[in-house]
């Protein structure tokens, strides 16, 4: 009894073995496959369709070179779990998608003597702007692949309904401010505008370029810049809106109630596009509005770049499969999903003469002479997590803080 | 003679043994690490430096968050998880009762249990949303304003109770499974000498589960703790920092700070605490829970001779 | 038992008002799952969609390699469910009806495995699994369920607490040994506890993305859970996909859930009498 007991139970387990085994061994990682080719893995963030367009894309790569292996590794929205636990057990891909560099660079390969071996040529073509985002302290960890700055989406629609101009790329606040009033008086349980209740402290830092400060000096000094006059009067801009009702504080994004067609306007990324075709809506696109008396509007840049890992056994590879990642032809097959970020291929593309990327570009290129706090602060996760409980205090509805206060109260750390 | 007593000593050892090559293969490695870790700065990205109780230090006089988030969790472990116990038994009460398409609620009840985490924490998000949700568009349309679940700090944690109590089917499950464990005839005989449904749920039910009660009571303490997923997603620790769980604070500071060792402090102040509290529950237990393989049980007598 | 109509009513609203309340969430995910991304989130919102879109179930199906993910969910949850009620069985057995030096501070250790957060083990253990050659296979998903887990050991011990001494005295005059005792005693006692068992470990292997998003690297090894967490993305959420996959993936479990539930009830009967 005892016997066939155990014997019932070595041989299940047994049977489990084998099912999960899927070949199996693999103790001794040596990078290379079986059959000795150098074996790449490829992490993305991207998600379902997106991922399968990639995966064509890889093994094409694949079945140009005989000697390296690039697999597909797709994460989604749990990418920088998977990266963190990754590094932190120095077992990262070889190749992966990055964006936060003050937070990963450690770990990261710097890509700088591999770029200088490709002639200057190479490093010119992508938008310059792009480098100081894919670089820390003047090292450059990623090639750029795609970004997107924020503009201004607006609803035709709404607009036509409250008979008036839709906005344009010289538009300042104010005149956003009007044209949400009239939208809110006009069109029953609309809305204006809409910005975040809880906003990335990465992205506000835009509003305050655009009004002529910033978060914090080049050596993170915080007190009299985060709350500096011009810091003070954005944010109080903002909390005005909402508090005189002709803007909403939105819980997520916005982006749901603007494809409900419940606000007018809202400020996002390029993001946005896919699921605003997808919802058939008829919208437009234009830059972000300046502060009037002050220059162009800036926007903060979510750059896509493409990094490699510092334990990496086959950097050389990996290389190969960068460059191959961030070429014109990828750049250029990627248009719907990434923005082209080389010159060459914009041009060709005629992307500014396309509506709805123009604004993307045009903001890229008013923005070139900013730098995310991120950049400066260390630690920064830290100080956005205690940045953002400033900006809810300012905007939730159960509390509206007082802006000068809150923000004297927050420089002061 | 000397083998046979041996092997009587070696006999439950044999039975447990699974479960101890498991611990010792899997478990207390990883666990080991992590204390150690908790006595290190360890960014993830580099190698760490040891930094005493550095980390302790810095939680218990430093951090103002580790405080707060320790009180959120200890307010909602003492709502939730006796909330969540009631509700579990009052279901499993209903789902016994022998009337027709009964088991169709059984099934209807334990539907949420089975739904993805991720699915049902964006669900919530949507229903809850103060100005587009549809539990405040309903509510309007009875002339009631909803508040703004998400927003206003002080309905947030309600709207947290709320979602994570749909998940309660998997402790119904358990108490029902108890339930039915029970011998009819245990019932046949209080119902001849007159006792009422409620007498009956009181002397003999609850007695014959205090076992599983107090299984319920530890592991719902525990997963209060922990409780991540849900929040993360449906709230984000918001609105006001209002929902920051002591699990996200720890999840926060490993996955999003890169501060590991500091998490692997975190971790393990959270299991003294919990440990305390579970020691607790065991001490008190003695009292109030009764099992069969001890003498003089609740059901011992009346079980008792019905075996032959 | 007989019931009185008044009990009967009352019964029968108090189980609809609980039904209410865990029934309409899940209504009103079945019925947005079938309309347009649009539809979704118009304000006020509708009921009902305009059209019922059969089309996104299978749009949402063929977004990922789903067939595939499905069939390693089957493989880590049946692999898991066999090796959990085994080997947890044996070893609840072991601290529920033995006396033995340590078994006090044994149980205590094994309720303390479930009070560290798995945060803060799992690179630890993904290292451990580095080593043996686990990582990207299902081993490290299946093997440790077959060591028993500390969750459905202390439920198991707390069910085998409840039966009563004199079962295995009866048996052990009969002269059988302890393996027979918990073998062909115990074991068809405590069916419908060992079928909770598996029906809560069915439940829990598979709807958990993050072990497998930990320890997998290759799409064609992803299970359900994991795919279905590949819907949300790092900007935007593609929610009627998400929306469609969760229902695909509810029906598996009910089923079980319902073929168990019988067994749950019938184990009883037909043992304890």
């Amino acid at each position: 009894m005892k016997k066939r007991l155990v014997s019932i139970l070595i041989l299940a387990m047994a049977g489990t073995m084998i099912f999960s085994g899927c070949g199996g061994g693999g103790g001794e990682d040596d990078g290379k496959t079986s059959d000795g080719k150098a074996k790449i893995r490829f992490a993305t963030w991207d998600e379902a369709e997106d991922v399968d367009t990639q995966q064509a894309m890889v093994d094409r790569f694949n079945e140009e070179h005989d000697d390296i292996e690039v697999t597909l590794e797709a994460y989604g929205g749990e990418f920088d779990t998977k990266i963190a636990a990754g590094m932190g057990s120095k077992d990262a891909p070889d190749v992966m998608y990055m964006w936060n560099y003050p937070a990963y660079a450690n770990g990261l390969e710097e890509l700088d003597s591999y770029i200088d071996k490709e002639g200057a040529d190479y490093k010119e073509n992508f938008y310059e702007t792009l480098w100081n985002y894919n670089s820390l302290d003047g090292k450059t960890y990623g090639i750029p692949v795609g970004f997107t700055t924020h503009a201004l989406f607006y609803n035709r629609e709404i607009f036509k309904e409250a008979g008036i101009a839709e906005p344009t790329n010289d538009w300042t606040w104010d005149d956003l401010i009007k044209a949400a009033k009239t939208i809110t008086e006009k069109c029953e349980g609309k809305k204006g505008f809409s910005f975040q209740m809880k906003p990335d402290p990465y992205d506000f830092e835009m509003y305050l370029w655009s009004n002529g400060t910033a978060y914090c000096d080049d050596e993170g000094n915080l007190d009299g810049n985060l709350n500096s006059k011009e810091a003070k009067e954005v944010f109080q801009m903002f909390q005005d809106m909402e508090e005189e009702g002709y803007a909403v504080a939105t819980e997520k994004s916005g982006g749901d109630e603007f494809r409900a067609g419940s606000t007018g306007m809202y400020i996002y990324g390029s993001w946005a596009i896919d699921s605003l075709n997808e919802a058939e809506m008829n919208w437009g696109v234009v830059k972000i509005p300046s502060f009037a008396g002050k220059g162009p509007s800036a926007s903060i840049l979510s750059s896509s770049g493409l990094s490699i890992s510092k334990d990496s056994k086959n950097k050389e590879a990996a290389w190969e499969f960068v460059k191959y990642w961030t070429s014109e032809e990828l750049n250029t097959e990627r248009i719907g999903s990434e923005q082209p970020v080389l010159y060459s291929v914009v041009e060709a593309e005629k992307m500014m003469e396309k509506p709805e990327y123009a604004p993307f570009y045009e903001m890229l290129e008013q923005s070139g002479d900013y730098t995310p706090a991120s950049f400066k602060v260390e630690r920064w996760s830290e100080l956005a997590e205690s940045l953002s409980l400033t900006f809810e205090e300012v905007f939730n509805p159960s509390s509206m803080a007082d802006v000068s206060d809150s923000l004297d109260t927050a420089a002061d750390q | 003679m000397k083998q046979k007593k041996l092997m009587k000593t070696a006999t439950p050892y044999l039975f447990i043994l699974p479960w101890i090559i498991g611990f010792l293969v899997f478990t207390i490695g990883p666990l080991i690490f992590s204390l150690i870790m908790s006595f290190f700065d360890w960014p993830l990205t580099a190698d760490p430096t040891f930094r005493g109780f550095g980390n302790y230090i810095e939680m218990f006089t430093k951090d103002k968050q580790f405080f707060k988030s320790l009180t959120i969790s200890l307010k909602y472990a003492a709502i939730f998880v006796p909330l969540n116990m009631i509700i579990a038994l009052f279901l499993a009460m209903l789902i016994t009762q022998p009337v027709k398409g009964v088991k169709i609620f059984r099934t209807i009840y334990y539907i949420p249990t089975v739904i993805s985490g991720v699915a049902v924490s964006i669900l919530w998000g949507w229903i809850l949303n103060g100005d587009y949700g549809v539990l405040n568009y309903l509510l309007s349309l009875i002339g009631i304003e909803g508040p703004k679940w998400l927003v206003d700090p002080a309905w947030a944690i309600l709207a947290v109770i709320i979602a994570s109590a749909f998940g309660v089917g998997s402790m119904m499950l358990i108490f029902y499974t108890d339930i039915k464990n029970i011998p009819i005839d245990v019932y046949e005989a209080a119902s001849i000498d007159g006792a009422s449904p409620a007498r009956q749920f009181f002397s003999i039910t609850l007695p014959i589960i205090t076992p599983t009660i107090l299984f319920n009571l530890i592991t719902s303490i525990i997963s209060s703790f922990q409780q991540v997923t849900l929040v993360m997603l449906l709230t984000g620790g918001g609105p006001l920092k209002s929902t920051y769980f002591y699990g996200l604070y720890t999840y926060n500071n490993a996955f999003k700070h890169h501060k590991l060792g500091y998490a692997s402090a975190n971790a393990w102040v959270m299991f003294i605490i919990i440990l305390f509290l579970t020691a607790l529950v065991f001490k008190s237990s003695s009292a109030w829970v009764f099992y069969e393989t001890e003498a003089g049980g609740a059901g011992k007598k009346k079980k008792g001779g019905k075996k032959s | 038992m007989k019931m009185s109509k008044t009990s009967k009513v009352i019964i029968y609203i108090l189980l609809g008002i609980m039904a209410v309340y865990f029934l309409s969430p899940f209504i009103y995910m079945l019925f947005t799952a079938f309309k347009t991304e649009a539809e979704a989130i118009a304000y006020p919102p509708k009921l009902f969609p305009a059209k019922w879109l059969w089309k996104n179930f299978i749009d949402a199906w063929n977004a990922q390699p789903f067939g595939r993910y499905l069939w390693n969910s089957i493989l880590v949850t049946v692999g898991t469910t066999v090796g959990q009620v085994l080997s947890c069985s044996l070893v609840a057995y072991g601290f529920a009806r033995f006396n033995f030096k340590g078994k006090n501070i044994l149980f205590m250790i094994l309720l303390s495995t479930m009070m560290i957060p798995w945060d803060v083990t799992m690179i630890p253990q993904y290292m451990e699994f580095k080593m043996f050659g686990w990582i990207n296979t299902l081993k490290p998903l299946i093997i440790p369920a077959w060591f028993g887990s500390a969750y459905y050991i202390f439920l198991m011990r707390q069910f085998l607490m409840g039966v009563p001494r004199d079962y295995e005295e009866a048996a052990r005059i009969d002269g059988a040994n302890a393996f027979q005792i918990y073998w062909k005693i115990f074991m068809p006692i405590l069916k419908p506890s060992l079928i909770l068992v598996g029906v809560l470990n069915m439940i829990s292997v598979w709807n958990d993305y993050l072990g497998p998003l930990i320890f997998l690297q290759d799409r064609d090894k992803y299970t359900l859970a994991l795919g279905l967490a590949g819907f949300k993305g790092v900007h935007e959420t593609q929610i009627i996909p998400m929306l469609c996959i969760t229902i695909i993936m509810i029906i598996p479990p009910i089923i079980v859930f319902i073929i168990a539930q019988k067994y749950i009830v019938e184990g009883t009967s037909g043992s304890i009498k």
